[in-house]
C-alpha cells in the first residue's frame, strides 16, 4: 500500500542554523586574521624578498633556498635553526616542568580537605600575580638587577661572598636560569588555578573510597587524581609546549635580541625576529615560520596521541 | 528592545575592529613613542604595520608652506639645540619624532616613513631627519633626500670639507649639512694620569701616549697602580676603524675585515686577558658608572659631544669629577660620527628647511652660543678659530683647557673615506659578538661564525666567507 504523503509539519523550529551562525563570526576572524596570513607566510616562504638600505630586492620566485639555507651548517659545522630549537626546547623543559610539578602540588594543597588553609583567596591573588606583569618590563627588571653594577652583585659584593662582580650575562647557565625562572614566576599562577579546577572537578566521594580503602596519600595521587586530570593536564601541557615554542619576549628583551652568550639563548621565535629588522627578509622569515609551524604541529600530535590514550585506556577499564 | 539593545552592542563590537585604521599620525606619534620604550622588533613592527594602513589624501601640494615641521632623530641633542637657538616661524608646529638607534631601530623607522613619503599626507610628511656618519650614505645616494642648494643652501664657506663631502652623492649633489664637526680626542682623567704618568699636562701625555705601542705599556702601568686603562673593551674600536685602508663591503659586495679592525680585535682580547679594561659595551651601564668621581678608569675616547653629552656622570654635581679631565690627541687621529640634517625629498616646508641649515653652519651668534654654551664643536672655521686664539676660553669640565683649540688642529686631519651604507650595524655587530672571545667564552672563530650569521641576518646581499 502506498505511504499516504506526509505534508511535514515543522512544529518544531531547527535552531541548526542559529548554531552555525553564531560560531560564523569565529570562522570569518580565523580566516582573515589566522589561516590567510599563514599561508601567505608560506607562500612568502619560497621567494627571496628582502630589503638592502633603500632598495627592495625581490619578490623572486626561488622554490625551497631559503629552507635549504636555513639547514646548510655554518663556518663552525653546527647547524642554526637546530641549535636554536635545541635552545627553545631546553628553556622551555626547565622553565616548564618545574611551573608544572609545583602548581600541582600547591593544587594539591589548596583544594586538600585535610589541610584546611585558611586565606585560600589571598594566596590565590598572590600567585596569580606575576602573570600580569608585562614580560618585557619584568625582563628589564632583571636585566638591571643582575647586572654587573646592578643591586644583586653590590649585595654580594658587599656580602664578601665574591670579590669581583658576576657576570650573570656571560654564562650560559645564568641566562637560561633567569629566562626559565621568569618564565615560571610569571606562569606558575595561571597553571595552579586550572589544575585546582580541575581537581575539584573530581567527585569527593572517589577520595572517601580510596582512603577508606587504605591508600596512603601519595597512591591517592598517582591512582585516582592523576588519572581522572588528565583532560586539564592535556590541556595545561599543550599550551605549555606552544606557548614555550612561541618563547620570544622575555629572552628578547633581557639578552637585548643578542642571545649571548654565544647565541645558546636565541630561540626559534627571535631567529625569525631577526630577519624582520632591518633586511625586511620576508623570505627567509617565511622559511624559519614554516619550519616551526612543522614542529609545533608535530609535536603537539604526539602529546595529545599519548596523553589521550591513556585517558582513553583509562577509561574504558 | 532587547534585540535592539543587542544589535546595537554586537556593532559597536565591529566597529571597534576597525579602529584599527586610524589615521597615520596618530600611528606614527604612538608608534614613535612606543618606540623608545620597546624593544627594536615591536618599533618595526609597529611602523611597518601603521604603513599600510594610513589613510593617504591627494598629492597636490600646498601654495605656501605646510603647518607642520616633522623632524625625525635618535636623541634629543639636536633637540636641545634647536629649542634653545633656532626661532621657528610663526604658526608652524614642529613635530619630533626620536627613535633610538640601537639596533637599527631609527633607520628602520625612518626607512619606512620615507618610502611612504610619496603617499602621506603634507602634515605627516619627513622633513628634514638626521643621520651619523655611520649609514649617512645610504639617505644621501637615494632619491629620499633633495639638494639644498637648490633650496638655498650656498654658503659653505665656514663648512669643513669632509662635511660636505660626506653629504655629497655621486652626482656631486649636497643633500644635506652638519652643524657639528667631530674629531675625537683621547679624554683621559688628569687625577689618575698624574698618578700613573706623573703629570696632567696635556702635550706631555700625548707625548707618552702617542702611538699604540706606549699605550699598551701604559696600560700595563695603570694595571700595576690599580686603575683601568679604558672602560669598554669597544673603546678604542673607533680609533682603528677610523684609520682603516678598505670598506667593510668590497665593490662585489664581499665582507672584508681591514687589518686595523684585526689589530683592534688584538688588543681587546689582550687588554681583556690582563685585566686593563672592563668588557662592558661602550654605552652600558658599566662603562658609564666609571665616569663618577670612584671610577678608576684613565682613559676615554670621543669628540666634543661625547664629553658633553655621554659624560654626564662626570658631570654630576655630587658624584661626578667635573674639571678632573683633560684631552690630547691619542695614538692616532680619528674622528667619531657627527650628525647631519639632511632635507628630505617632498618636504613642504623647503623655505624652513634651508633656514634651519643656514642658521647652523652660518649664524655666527648661534655657533658661538653652540661652543660657548653647550661645549660643541661647530661646523663653523671662522666661529672656531676665534675661540681657538682666545687665551681666556677654557672648558671648567676639561679644567680650563681650550679644547676648541685642540680640535681645531685635529679636524684638519679628518678623513671621510671606506665608508658603506652598512657601518652602523656591522661596527655595533662586531663590537658585540666578539665581547662572547674577550671574556672567553668562545673561540675567535666561534665569534667570526656567529658575526657572520648576524651579517647573513641584517644584511643578506652581503657576502660572508664560507669557512
Amino acid at each position: 500500500m502506498k505511504q499516504p504523503e506526509l505534508k511535514k509539519r515543522h512544529k518544531s523550529v531547527s535552531y541548526a542554523k542559529w548554531g552555525y551562525l553564531f560560531i560564523l563570526p569565529f570562522f570569518l576572524a580565523y580566516f582573515l586574521c589566522s589561516f590567510f596570513p599563514q599561508a601567505l607566510t608560506i607562500y612568502n616562504s619560497f621567494f627571496e624578498n628582502y630589503r638592502d638600505g633603500l632598495t627592495q630586492v625581490g619578490p623572486k620566485f626561488v622554490g625551497f633556498a631559503n629552507y635549504v639555507k636555513l639547514f646548510t651548517p655554518d663556518s663552525t659545522g653546527s647547524v642554526d635553526i637546530l641549535k636554536y630549537a635545541g635552545n627553545t626546547l631546553i628553556l622551555w623543559i626547565c622553565g616548564a616542568v618545574p611551573q608544572i610539578v609545583i602548581a600541582m602540588l600547591l593544587a594539591l594543597f589548596f583544594t586538600s580537605y585535610r589541610l584546611k588553609i585558611r586565606g585560600q583567596a589571598f594566596f590565590k591573588a598572590v600567585i596569580y600575580l606575576p602573570n600580569l606583569i608585562m614580560a618585557s618590563a619584568f625582563s628589564m627588571l632583571f636585566f638591571t638587577l643582575f647586572s654587573n653594577v646592578g643591586p644583586v652583585n653590590q649585595i654580594i659584593q658587599a656580602a664578601g661572598w665574591a670579590n669581583a662582580p658576576i657576570d650573570f650575562f656571560g654564562r650560559t647557565f645564568t641566562v637560561r636560569a633567569m629566562i626559565c625562572l621568569m618564565n615560571f614566576l610569571m606562569w606558575f599562577g595561571n597553571t595552579t588555578i586550572l589544575l585546582m579546577a580541575g581537581i575539584m572537578g573530581i567527585d569527593q566521594s572517589l577520595f572517601e573510597a580510596a582512603t577508606i580503602d587504605g591508600a596512603s596519600p601519595t597512591q591517592v595521587f598517582f591512582k585516582v587524581t592523576l588519572p581522572l586530570l588528565t583532560p586539564i593536564l592535556l590541556y595545561t601541557v599543550i599550551t605549555a609546549m606552544i606557548g614555550g615554542l612561541q618563547m620570544f619576549d622575555v629572552p628578547q628583551v633581557l639578552t637585548k635580541g643578542v642571545g649571548m652568550p654565544d647565541r645558546t639563548s636565541v630561540t626559534l621565535i627571535m631567529y625569525l625576529n631577526s630577519f624582520l629588522g632591518t633586511s625586511k627578509n620576508y623570505g627567509m622569515g617565511g622559511a624559519v615560520s614554516g619550519i616551526i609551524f612543522l614542529i609545533t604541529g608535530a609535536l603537539s600530535a604526539v602529546v595529545y596521541r599519548s596523553l589521550s590514550k591513556s585517558y582513553k585506556g583509562g577509561g574504558q577499564k | 528592545m532587547k534585540k535592539l539593545i543587542s544589535l546595537t552592542l554586537a556593532l559597536v563590537m565591529l566597529l571597534a575592529i576597525c579602529a584599527g585604521c586610524a589615521s597615520k599620525s596618530a600611528d606614527t606619534a604612538a608608534s614613535g613613542a612606543a618606540a623608545s620604550a620597546a624593544p627594536a622588533a615591536s618599533a618595526s613592527a609597529a611602523a611597518s604595520a601603521s604603513a599600510p594602513a594610513a589613510a593617504s589624501t591627494s598629492a597636490a601640494a600646498p601654495a605656501e608652506e605646510g603647518k607642520v615641521f616633522n623632524i625625525y632623530a635618535w636623541n634629543e641633542e639636536f633637540k636641545g639645540f634647536f629649542e634653545k637657538y633656532y626661532k621657528v616661524p610663526d604658526g608652524v608646529t614642529v613635530n619630533w619624532i626620536i627613535v633610538p638607534s640601537d639596533n637599527g631601530a631609527y633607520q628602520d623607522a625612518l626607512d619606512q616613513a620615507l618610502l611612504n613619503q610619496a603617499d602621506a599626507a603634507d602634515d605627516e610628511k619627513v622633513d628634514m631627519f638626521l643621520a651619523e656618519a655611520d649609514y649617512i650614505l645610504k639617505y644621501v645616494n637615494a632619491d629620499a633626500t633633495q639638494d639644498v642648494k637648490a633650496l638655498g643652501v650656498t654658503d659653505f664657506s665656514n663648512t669643513y670639507d669632509y662635511t660636505v663631502q660626506a653629504a655629497t652623492d655621486t652626482n656631486g649633489t649636497t643633500k644635506g649639512v652638519s652643524f657639528q664637526c667631530c674629531p675625537s680626542a683621547l679624554i683621559y682623567r688628569r687625577s689618575i694620569a698624574k698618578d700613573v704618568l706623573g703629570t696632567d699636562d696635556p702635550a706631555e701625555v700625548q707625548a707618552k701616549l702617542d702611538s699604540w705601542d706606549k699605550f699598551n705599556s701604559v696600560a700595563a702601568d695603570a694595571k700595576a697602580k690599580g686603575y683601568y686603562m679604558t672602560s669598554s673593551d669597544a673603546e678604542t674600536y673607533r680609533v682603528f676603524s677610523n684609520n682603516t685602508t678598505s670598506p667593510w663591503v668590497d665593490a662585489n659586495n664581499n665582507l672584508q675585515i681591514d687589518p686595523q679592525i684585526q689589530s683592534w680585535i688584538d688588543q681587546a682580547a689582550s687588554f681583556s686577558k690582563n685585566g686593563y679594561t672592563l668588557n662592558a659595551g661602550i654605552w652600558d651601564d658599566e662603562c658609564t658608572a666609571q665616569m663618577f668621581k670612584d671610577g678608576k678608569t684613565m682613559c676615554y675616547f670621543g669628540p666634543a659631544w661625547y664629553f658633553n653629552f655621554c659624560m654626564g656622570n662626570a658631570q654630576d654635581p655630587e658624584k661626578g669629577c667635573s674639571g678632573d679631565w683633560a684631552i690630547c690627541q691619542g695614538p692616532q687621529a680619528h674622528f667619531w660620527g657627527g650628525t647631519w640634517l639632511l632635507a628630505a625629498s617632498g618636504s613642504d616646508n623647503p623655505t624652513m628647511l634651508a633656514d634651519i641649515m643656514n642658521t647652523f653652519i652660518n649664524d655666527t651668534d648661534v655657533c658661538t652660543s653652540l661652543v660657548k654654551n653647550e661645549a660643541q664643536f661647530s661646523n663653523n672655521k671662522t666661529v672656531n678659530e676665534t675661540f681657538a686664539s682666545d687665551p681666556s676660553y677654557g672648558s671648567a669640565f676639561l679644567g680650563g683647557q681650550n679644547d676648541v683649540k685642540v680640535f681645531c688642529d685635529l679636524a684638519k686631519n679628518i678623513k671621510f673615506e671606506n665608508c658603506t651604507i652598512y657601518d652602523q650595524l656591522l661596527n655595533e655587530g662586531l663590537q658585540t659578538y666578539m665581547r662572547d672571545y674577550f671574556k672567553g667564552t668562545v673561540t675567535e672563530d666561534q665569534a667570526w661564525a656567529n658575526f657572520y650569521k648576524y651579517v647573513n641576518e641584517k644584511y643578506p646581499s652581503i657576502v660572508t666567507p664560507a669557512a
